[in-house]
């Protein structure tokens, strides 16, 4: 079986209609969304009707949840002051254009999904705002696999498609706790994944193409696919709705043009 | 450099903080930091005089370093000062009638020098916090998971966390541990690489205030990273007895 997973479509309906014709091409049994399917572009009703007409299942992304619960994170959810800047800009747009039943939609989407060993969230299995960066510490990435049960972690909100091979994870635990004997632990994992899946309509790993991934669950086969479209067109509505322009520039070189986070694992306690 | 004593869950019992005090002073290795890791206050009359005590402590007593707790937490989340606006935890934990209980225990002037404490504390490489590094509800215990314990120290980059919210006295190291990661991306493919966990952590440092007539915390010497868990028995009929100053 192939199951194709993307995530992150930002209101990009070009961007979305191009993963969804290659989806079809790679003739792809389960398609599943990990959130974030409006903010930054200039379509997100057209995209939130499109998943539901597919029928698509979706968990909830940061974006998502902002525009349904209102903006309410602190700075730690952008890069930068001036990403900061640039977002509320984006998220005050959307939240005037979104239709009700858009955002009746969007409050109900769940937090994560599950199907047999694989399991799906939107930042990571703690808190949609967290960011799984490629080169966060190996054990701390582990955890994330670890505390859903899974076998394979699916996630997006970095922007940038990997897959992530944990194998042979071992702990040597000593606990003395009072009135109890010392006692040794060990702990093992076997082979654990995290996939990020990248983002359809608001690529940042240098390319203006769309990303998504397929996993061919019969091969254990993960596949990341880098899907052309027609940004032009995204770019130029971004321009004609009278969001910043800076959107439309970063998405024609997929750039996130901001500095990373001091700390990417940082959660927002808000 | 001298011993630090690390408690946790006064739980407004003014005689139990007071035992404590008095078993630190008695300590051979002078004690020169005082932490206290949340819960100073409960729903008790005598949290107020707790408060007090703590912020005023006499000429030969350290200063103690006070970080929020559970109920501080909840009390903070009653004025409207807490991160979530409802008080769900308290609730479904005690009901609502805990609600105006709480509200009427702890005088309104005591609510600013609550909501004045940290999070949680660091000092060289520990961690010092009432939960954990997720927060004040997370309870760490000895049969907590490995790579969770693991993920609470790595957050803070700590070597050391203690905490006090499951009221239990426990060390939980972790000595040793390896992973394989190798990484793929569109442009690129890492060959595997071992990756090795350096010795940490996890210290439960009791309790003072919850059980009558037995106070718990810890001692740590920061030179050596000893621990010693000292117990503390208090009141009338244990074979120990302080009057209040």
């Amino acid at each position: 079986m192939k199951v194709a997973v993307m995530s992150c479509i930002h209101g990009n309906y070009e961007a979305l209609n191009a993963v969804l014709s290659d989806i079809d091409d790679q003739s792809a049994d389960k398609i599943y969304c990990l959130g974030d399917l409006v903010g930054y572009g200039p379509h997100p009703n057209a995209v939130v009707e499109m998943i539901r007409a597919l029928d698509i299942p979706t968990c909830q992304g940061c974006w998502d949840e902002d525009i349904v619960e209102g903006l309410n994170s602190c700075e730690c959810s952008y890069p930068s002051v001036l990403a900061e800047k640039r977002g509320k800009q984006a998220h005050e747009w959307t939240d005037q254009v979104i239709h009700p039943e858009v955002r009746e939609f969007l409050a109900q989407l769940p937090l994560s999904l599950r199907d047999d060993n694989l399991c799906f969230v939107h930042g990571s299995p703690h808190n949609q705002h967290e960011y799984l960066m490629p080169e966060v510490d190996a054990f701390v990435a582990l955890e994330r696999v670890l505390v859903t049960g899974a076998d394979i972690l699916f996630c997006g909100h970095t922007h940038v498609p990997y897959v992530r091979s944990l194998d042979a994870g071992q702990l040597q635990i000593r606990v003395k706790s009072t009135g109890t004997t010392e006692r040794d632990v060990s702990f093992s994992a076997p082979l654990k994944r995290i996939v990020n899946a990248g983002s359809v309509g608001e690529p940042r790993h240098g390319r203006p193409n769309a990303t998504y991934v397929i996993y061919n669950t019969d091969a254990d086969q993960i596949t990341l696919r880098e899907v052309e479209y027609d940004y032009q067109k995204t770019c130029a509505a971004i321009i004609d709705n009278g969001l910043p322009p800076i959107f439309a520039w970063r998405l024609a070189r997929g750039l996130e043009f901001a500095e990373r986070a001091d700390d990417p694992t940082h959660v927002c306690e808000r | 450099m001298n011993d630090w004593a690390i408690l946790s869950g006064i739980e407004g019992n003014l005689a139990a903080y007071e035992a404590v005090l008095a078993d630190i002073k008695r300590q051979r290795q002078p004690v020169e930091e005082l932490y206290i890791l949340g819960d100073v206050i409960a729903p008790t009359a005598e949290s107020e005089q707790v408060i007090q005590r703590v912020r005023s402590p006499q000429q030969n007593e350290p200063m103690p370093q006070v970080c929020q707790g559970w109920w501080e937490e909840q009390l903070l989340i009653l004025h409207g000062l807490g991160r979530t606006g409802e008080p769900t935890e308290l609730i479904e934990r005690y009901g609502i009638t805990m609600v105006k209980t709480l509200w009427d225990a702890i005088p309104r002037e005591m609510v600013e020098w609550v909501r004045s404490l940290d999070f949680g504390l660091f000092e060289l490489d520990c961690l010092l916090i009432h939960g954990s590094s997720v927060s004040v509800s997370d309870q760490l215990t000895p049969d907590t998971p490995a790579m969770q314990m693991l993920d609470r120290l790595m957050r803070m980059e700590a070597n050391t966390l203690f905490c006090g919210r499951s009221g239990l006295t426990f060390q939980y190291e972790i000595q040793q541990g390896t992973v394989t990661s190798s990484l793929t991306t569109l442009d690129r493919s890492n060959s595997p690489q071992a990756i090795a966990v350096k010795p940490r952590q996890v210290v439960g440092v009791g309790n003072v205030g919850r059980l009558p007539g037995q106070a718990s915390y810890a001692l740590y010497r920061p030179n050596s990273n000893q621990v010693e868990f000292r117990t503390v028995r208090y009141g009338a009929g244990k074979g120990f007895q302080r009057a209040s100053p």
